[in-house]
């Protein structure tokens, strides 16, 4: 915790800075929710069930700055909407940190706090009110929030009788006219139809040119790709990655691409090849054979690829090709270079490349294979970096890419005289 | 207790854990006031859902107003036949005694029963935005005084055509309702904080309530309680008893005094007893902050 003094200068131009933010959550299994189960409880002498300790975040710090349009990113359970209810103080954090400049506004979920008996005109001052606004500032945008959600005709009908399609209309225009400082967007621009979405997106646009910060929680990549300038990629509590949405996205589809159908698209925009041998399946194996995803340095690694060729093919090269997640080549051995000729396949076969000390440091790496012919003249089949390989810390080690195992050697006296 | 700090537009949100052991005196004083001023900023919202409330309990029912006046009016009637007519007890103009204790008491009873539900039935609110979650059973328990002020109203209008004098120990009226909303937000605050944990607790109080109903002198002067009531070989003043562990006793027993009297008109009330009512009221309201301020910050995950 650093002296107030120099920080005043420091957050001018940030809008949100997590500072080693973790946040715990205790997961009571079979707490008793009533004093009737208490008290059942207590005649027969059980205890108050079993405790679960779970942390959402651990160790979390990142830095936005004023204006800044950042995505969240990551798999359901990664800590996102965890991220966005800290900023919005919905929740405390456990341990660390948290500023926050500037009045917070959330485009959650849409209609929340609406109350079906009051029109729509008395559910914006209501609404307004909790987001925290003054009756006369309600008052003078009145007119615009109910323009932008093209409820002219029906705004002093009780919310009751608004189909879905209305309630979100207007849920939409009161938290974005409310002209928060920081607004978070979660998930909320899978409702409502096209063009509806489109202008919430226009909007969203809008107010980032208008100079509002905005963390924006979304599984449509794409959208991401599209508006954002950062994009946070989390993962069970932790930033994996945080950098330009192009380079995070494509790393955490990459990663991700097994579990979601949506990224088939991209999947197949990843594959190239004359498709007369295909790889069908490629699998991480460790030493006693069993299939895993995440492998420690010095473990025994094979990768192993089955085929499918639909004629006979000659002289095929497999070979593979790891990269590290900022995109270095680490290397990229085949069959050719290691002189060990296929002479030729036909229908389906596997084939193992069998690393017996894994050399690879702690990092997110992918794996491409590929199968061509003798003279690489032919691709028939390659996957560019679609196989992500999570390597732990194994070995001291920590710098640099691998770990080479050399061997030190001390002496003391003359340089010349080591043995 | 996490720290938060606010610096104009900027908030300092700083875990427990972070706090230096010394500092931590110095940081709860900071967030006492950083707290009262968060709640001075919010003081529309509580205004507001005063007004949605009243808005949706008036906009339900045809007669509107009306009702909620006559629910005790027909409750004042159904005493007054069952007390005057059916087991006659000789006390003065009936219908005035009985709502003087009613009117007290369906504002205390509808308060805590309405402020129960509140944050569990916010739940969805609750779990999107923040806000000062003491607003919610708070504004149930004004709303309810809005009620009440109406209902007064007609009290007023029955000691006129009973032609009953209002002695100036009727001013003294603002200062009962102050004490009275103080205790009831007190209760409102701790019972609405429990029944985030044990959602049973709204079914409990709803039995609680009525068993405190008949404890209480609403439709029996508290005078007929006994001075001297011998339980095998104890003897216990169940009068003074009932006005030390019943603040709304002593209440109600105020407001029947300076209204009322002994039913020609309103006399002094017996300040002593009041006044330590009015401690007992202020120490329920300072704990129901205390136990609300303590568990709050959960309502969001529990909720």
């Amino acid at each position: 915790m650093g002296g107030d003094g120099s920080e005043v200068g420091k957050t001018v131009s940030t809008a949100i800075r997590f500072e080693h933010v973790s946040r715990r959550f205790v997961l009571h299994h079979h707490r008793a929710r009533s004093f009737q189960e208490l008290v059942i409880r207590l005649l027969q002498g059980q205890d108050n069930g079993r405790r679960e300790v779970f942390w959402a975040l651990s160790d979390v710090s990142f830095e936005v700055r004023k204006g800044e349009m950042v995505a969240l990113v990551g798999p359901n359970g990664a800590g996102k909407s965890t991220v966005l209810k800290l900023i919005s103080r919905i929740i405390d954090p456990t341990s660390g940190r948290i500023v926050v400049n500037g009045r917070v506004g959330a485009l959650l979920e849409l209609g929340t706090g609406f109350h079906p008996d009051l029109t729509g005109r008395e559910n914006i001052y209501l609404n307004g009110a909790i987001l925290g606004l003054r009756r006369g500032e309600i008052t003078r945008r009145l007119d615009d929030i109910i323009a932008f959600a093209e409820m002219e005709r029906f705004i002093d009908v009780p919310v009751k009788h608004y189909s879905s399609g209305m309630y979100v209309r207007l849920g939409f225009s009161v938290a974005v006219h409310v002209e928060p400082e920081i607004l978070l967007v979660d998930e909320v621009l899978a409702v409502g139809d096209a063009a509806f979405q489109r202008r919430c997106l226009e909007r969203i646009d809008q107010m980032r040119t208008n100079g509002t910060t905005i963390i924006f929680v979304s599984h449509d990549l794409n959208a991401v790709r599209r508006l954002c300038q950062r994009a946070i990629w989390l993962e069970r509590g932790c930033i994996v990655a945080d950098g330009s949405p192009e380079a995070v996205v494509g790393e955490y589809a990459t990663h991700s691409y097994v579990a979601s159908a949506a990224l088939a698209a991209r999947r197949e925009h990843c594959r190239h090849g004359t498709g007369e041998v295909a790889i069908e399946e490629v699998r991480f194996l460790d030493g006693e054979g069993h299939l895993r995803d995440f492998f420690s340095t010095g473990e025994s690694l094979t990768i192993e690829m089955r085929y499918r060729a639909h004629k006979v093919i000659e002289r095929p090269v497999f070979g593979i090709a790891i990269h590290r997640s900022d995109g270095v080549h680490v290397t990229g051995p085949n069959t050719q270079f290691a002189q060990y000729e296929i002479p030729l396949i036909r229908g389906e076969g596997v084939v193992r490349y069998t690393v017996p000390f894994l050399p690879l440091l702690e990092g997110t790496y992918y794996v491409s294979v590929a199968v061509v012919d003798w003279c690489d003249t032919q691709m028939f089949d390659y996957h560019d970096r679609l196989y992500p390989l999570r390597v732990v810390p194994g070995c001291a080690e920590r710098y640099g890419i691998i770990t080479l195992q050399g061997e030190w050697c001390w002496a003391e006296g003359e340089a010349g005289s080591v043995p | 207790m996490t720290l938060i700090e606010r610096k104009g537009s900027q908030t300092i949100i700083v875990a427990d854990a972070e706090l230096p052991v010394t500092q931590k005196p110095l940081h709860v004083v900071r967030a006492v006031f950083s707290y009262l001023g968060e709640l001075w900023c919010y003081r529309e919202l509580l205004l507001t859902l005063v007004v949605r409330d009243l808005k949706v309990r008036y906009r339900n029912s045809v007669l509107g107003v009306l009702w909620s006046l006559g629910n005790p009016l027909l409750m004042m009637a159904v005493f007054t036949l069952v007390f005057t007519v059916m087991t006659p007890s000789n006390i003065e103009k009936f219908p005035i005694f009985v709502l003087c204790g009613l009117l007290p008491w369906n504002f205390f009873s509808a308060s805590v029963i309405g402020s129960i539900r509140s944050i569990v039935d916010n739940a969805p609110l609750i779990r999107k935005v923040y806000f000062p979650r003491e607003v919610l059973p708070l504004s149930v328990v004004l709303s309810n005084l809005v009620n009440f002020l109406i209902a007064l109203i007609v009290l007023f209008a029955f000691i006129l055509v009973f032609q009953m004098p209002v002695t100036p120990w009727a001013l003294l009226l603002p200062v009962v309702i102050i004490v009275q909303i103080i205790f009831t937000c007190g209760i409102a605050l701790i019972l609405s904080t429990v029944n985030v944990f044990y959602r049973d607790t709204q079914v409990i109080m709803e039995v609680a309530m009525l068993a405190w109903f008949f404890l209480t002198p609403i439709f029996y002067p508290i005078d007929i309680l006994p001075r001297n009531y011998h339980l095998g070989s104890l003897t216990i003043d169940v009068w003074r008893g009932m006005y030390m562990m019943n603040p709304m006793a002593s209440l109600i027993a105020t407001y029947r005094v300076i209204l009322y009297g002994s039913g020609f008109g309103g006399a002094p009330p017996a300040l002593d007893f009041f006044g330590r009512t009015a401690l007992t009221a202020l120490g329920v309201f300072i704990i129901g902050m205390l136990v609300f301020f303590r568990y709050k910050r959960l309502f969001g995950e529990e909720v």
